[in-house]
């Protein structure tokens, strides 16, 4: 008993840690339900497809969303680390480019195992440049303002929006659920404990607007994390199948890379096998999109939803979770597309044939 | 009752789909502590090998993950 209870320190911060934890469950959605909540907010928009990032079009016919914002954020946040990494160049390194060398030493002796030294020179600055785009725009998607600082849509553009998508334009205004902030000119708060106010749009139209000082709407955040847009992961597996076609086309020829999908030399089976492996090219690119797609949109989901229901404290553990996958996804893809890469440029029969 | 048979098709999508990968993992992952136990010089190789595999059998339930989100919220 004296190992708890004998340390002091260990003792306050366990004390400390359940009221925090009390607090947080008694004020999120669960002491909503019991009258408490004075910490609850409406949950946050969780949509697939990326929002605009202005309301209105900059450019007439594309509106800019705010995963491409994000994107040119971690470009730009590479491109600095890059020129600072490289600034002056020296044969024993020092400062910054001491750590990316590290890095960088680490990822190529791994593709050198994997691939070999002459093809991994090839392959490395695709597979390497993958891996430090994903990785940078899954950490950029945790930091705070994310998802959470945005502009407001008024209740009109979004039941239009919702009229415009449904089945013969129709929609039950009881479904739409409007959050309700604190109006201060331009700038718009949700408050603590406004799980109470939030109205759904028929309440809306029925009272013509909330209470004095306050404004109904959508919050639509500025940024958003770039791998929740399907549109992103698909455009960096189509460059990765691209590039190992091109490769395998490069080492093997057009006639031996294409034998290996269209071959009349093993007979019927082999044939039937050729075409199985052409599918499965096309499968490799869907697999890459959903699998970048489906762990960092879940992954936002449910820090919004762990927000929601446990509002101080149930997001740190979640966090944590989401930095992991950021790593392991961003290294999946970028060890998968050198796996595919290395085994496209292996002739048909094996080497030593 | 509340929600509709869209819902209970996103339940059931995600629920019945992350069967199979759970399985899955968890094979790989006995596998590997036993191939850990009997050659611990080799943890460097076989952890790295293991979380490849991983990666592929989660890649089907996030499949039924995004198949239950496009019903849920499309």
């Amino acid at each position: 008993m004296s190992g708890i209870f004998g340390n002091p320190k260990l003792l306050v911060g366990l004390i400390v840690g359940s009221i925090v934890f009390l607090v947080s469950l008694a004020g999120g959605a669960l002491g909503e339900a019991f009258g408490f909540g004075f910490l609850s907010a409406p949950i946050a928009v969780i949509q697939l497809p990326a929002e605009p990032f202005l309301p209105g079009e900059l450019f007439p016919g594309y509106t800019i969303m705010n995963t491409m914002i994000t994107t040119w954020i971690g470009i730009v946040l590479l491109l600095v680390l890059a020129y600072f990494a490289t600034r002056r160049l020296s044969e024993v390194p020092s400062g910054i480019q001491n750590l990316v060398e590290v890095f960088i030493e680490f990822f190529f002796n791994l593709a050198t195992n994997i691939a070999g030294p002459t093809k991994a020179r090839r392959f490395f600055p695709l597979v390497m440049t993958i891996f430090l785009f994903i990785m940078v725009s899954n950490w950029l998607g945790i930091l705070p303002g994310f998802g959470t600082i945005g502009w407001i849509e008024s209740p009109e553009a979004v039941i239009h929006h919702k009229e415009e998508k449904a089945k013969d334009h129709h929609v039950d205004l009881s479904t739409i659920n409007l959050q309700v902030f604190n109006d201060s000119g331009k700038f718009g708060i949700i408050p603590f404990g406004s799980l109470d106010d939030a109205v759904t749009a028929e309440e809306y139209e029925h009272n013509h607007g909330v209470a004095e000082g306050k404004r109904a709407g959508l919050l639509i955040p500025f940024l958003r994390s770039a791998n929740t847009d399907v549109n992103t992961t698909l455009a960096i597996a189509i460059v990765a199948m691209v590039m190992v076609h091109f490769w395998g086309f490069s080492s093997l020829g057009i006639g031996g890379h294409l034998a290996k999908f269209i071959n009349f030399k093993e007979g019927p089976i082999g044939f039937f096998v050729g075409i199985l492996e052409l599918i499965g090219e096309f499968a490799k690119v869907i697999s890459f999109t959903f699998r970048l797609f489906g762990n960092i949109f879940a992954g936002e989901v449910l820090l919004i939803s762990m927000a929601f229901l446990l509002p101080l404290i149930g997001i740190i553990p979640f966090l944590g979770l989401e930095l992991f996958v950021g790593v392991i996804q961003a290294f999946i893809f970028a060890m998968l597309t050198l796996v595919f890469a290395s085994i496209s440029t292996i002739p048909h029969g094996g080497e030593g044939h | 009752m509340e929600g509709n048979i869209a819902s209970l098709g996103a339940g059931l999508a995600i629920g019945l789909g992350a069967l199979g990968p759970g399985i899955g993992i968890g094979l790989l992952a006995a596998k590997a502590m036993e191939a850990l136990g009997r050659n611990p010089e080799a943890s460097g190789i076989i952890q790295q090998n293991m979380i490849l595999a991983i990666a592929f059998a989660e890649a089907i339930a996030i499949y039924a993950l995004v198949v239950a989100v496009i019903i849920k919220f499309v």
